[in-house]
């Protein structure tokens, strides 16, 4: 079978910068793929060059076998922040993608309800953004990029801003949430131990200029609960995927502190 | 919360009722000369007075024509003004100097002449609102569809949205606050407006009354005058915020 998402020699320079060089990667249909790596890497220059955000400077990504330029209903993207719309309600805030493409009619209306069920928001479909924790607009934000119904999910850290205990719930709540519909998925992290809980596959990249370094396939069982985290497998993967970037976190860390 | 809500608005009524009293003996005691101030009680009288006459009918009736067909247009010129400034630069560069220079200039000065130019009708007057009120609305407008955040277009942007309804679903709503506020700060400026510019030169309106009742050192009347005016500005600025209430309850809490 074909791949669903096939990226090919995909490169991107901003002026002298080379941020991203020859990137190859097949994604499967269904397929939870993180990418992770040190910051600088361009690992979210590279989500928004498949969210057709950042047009690129070479290569070319494939989706179903037709090629991408600029943004699309098919792919979904769930932004760090919670990017809300502060007069909305969390209902108008999920409906914005149907809306945009001009269908809002009581299908997509109960579909979206139904979403944000499904993200454990049922019940605050008339909230305002500013009435919820962060937590909880994330889960809006998730909501929203599905309410497309897109055929790759894009998330760029989404609980990247959330605290520890949050961050571990909305993990778990999000692989349960993709056993629903098993969406092709691509998801940037900087939490190497994130990217393993969640992933079938990690692609580590590298920095300076931001490369494909590794491609890490992670084969534990599904469903996966917290519980995971404490076997001496998940460790070992995280360990492993540390060593790999740990020279290149540590030279970020001193560009950016030093 | 509610015993709180209730203490303030208490406190307010008696530090009003207060000052009133306080006012009232000051007149009839201290001052205790017609010529000079007015108690609240003759003031009343003299609103009541001039309502029955008609006289004060005729004043607000012109003070109010002169005040809205100046504020219309100039918050229709301005909010167009403000998303010309916003959408291209080349117009904001031209217009920029103007507006800063205008907005801090007391153009109220220019009353005479208006009047001079376009007599003593009520054009003369609508021209000092234009002129008093178009710059805060356009600088407000420009600046309410500036402060549209990078996220919210990027975030439509990645859902495929156009210009246009970037436009409509982020810019405008975005900017909404802050074109209510400049229409807010409208008002005040337009009624100080309406009120010189009678003072210089007119046939009727409240500027007219203030003006004519100092001049026959009639205190009950000129304070009826000035109190009108108050109870208007004080009025349409009361049923702003509740329109803001209303139109932007995001930004309140």
């Amino acid at each position: 079978m074909a791949p669903k998402l096939e990226i090919s020699g995909l490169s991107k320079r901003f002026g002298d910068l080379e941020a991203l060089r020859d990137i190859n990667v097949a994604v499967e249909r269904g397929e939870f793929i993180s990418v992770v790596g040190p910051s600088g890497c361009g690992k979210t220059t590279f989500l928004r060059m498949v969210a057709g955000l950042e047009p690129a400077t070479s290569g070319s990504i494939l989706l179903d076998g037709a090629l991408l330029s600029g943004p699309g209903r098919n792919r979904g993207f769930v932004f760090q922040n919670d990017s809300l719309m502060p007069w909305r309600t969390v209902l108008a805030n999920a409906l914005v993608g149907p809306e945009l493409a001009g269908r809002v009619g009581d299908g997509e209306r109960k579909r979206t309800l139904d979403l944000l069920q499904l993200v454990g928001l049922g019940g605050f479909e008339s909230y305002f953004p500013r009435q919820l924790s962060g937590g909880m607009r994330q889960r809006v934000n998730l909501a929203r990029a599905l309410a497309i119904d897109p055929d790759v999910l894009l998330m760029d850290e989404p609980f990247a801003s959330l605290d520890a205990q949050t961050r571990e719930i909305m993990q778990t709540e999000l692989l349960r949430i993709w056993e629903q519909g098993r969406k092709t998925v691509l998801f940037v992290t900087h939490q190497i131990d994130e990217a393993v809980f969640l992933s079938d596959r990690v692609l580590v990249l590298a920095r300076r200029p931001g490369r494909l370094q590794e491609n890490v396939k992670i084969e534990l069982a599904r469903p996966r609960t917290l519980a995971i985290k404490r076997t001496p497998e998940f460790i070992a993967y995280v360990d492993r995927i540390w060593t790999m970037i740990e020279h290149d976190v540590r030279a970020a860390v001193i560009d950016e502190h030093g | 919360m509610f015993e709180v809500v209730r203490q303030r608005f208490l406190a307010g009524t008696v530090s009003v009722v207060a000052g009133l009293l306080l006012w009232e003996l000051v007149s009839r005691l201290v001052v205790a000369n017609p010529l000079f101030l007015a108690a609240p009680s003759q003031i009343v009288q003299a609103i009541y007075h001039l309502t029955l006459t008609g006289e004060m009918g005729r004043h607000v009736a012109v003070s109010s024509i002169e005040f809205a067909i100046g504020y219309v247009i100039a918050s229709i010129i301005g909010i167009a003004f403000g998303f010309g400034m916003a959408n291209s630069v080349g117009f904001k560069q031209a217009l920029q100097p103007w507006i800063s220079g205008f907005y801090a200039t007391p153009t109220i000065a220019l009353a005479p002449l208006f009047i001079l130019w376009f007599g003593i009708g009520i054009w003369s007057k609508v021209l000092v609102v234009i002129t008093l009120v178009l710059f805060p609305v356009t600088i407000n407008t420009e600046a309410g569809l500036r402060t549209t955040s990078d996220r919210l277009v990027e975030m439509l942007r990645s859902f495929g949205a156009n210009e246009r309804q970037i436009f409509f679903k982020v810019s405008l709503p975005s900017a909404l606050p802050f074109i209510l506020a400049g229409l807010k700060l409208g008002i005040g400026r337009g009624l100080i407006g309406v009120v010189v510019a009678e003072l210089f030169g007119s046939r009727a309106g409240l500027g007219r009354l203030i003006s004519e009742s100092a001049d026959a050192f009639n205190m009950p009347e000129l304070f009826a005058g000035v109190i009108v005016l108050a109870v208007a500005g004080i009025a349409m600025t009361a049923g702003f915020t509740a329109l803001e209430r209303r139109l932007v309850p995001w930004t309140k809490d």
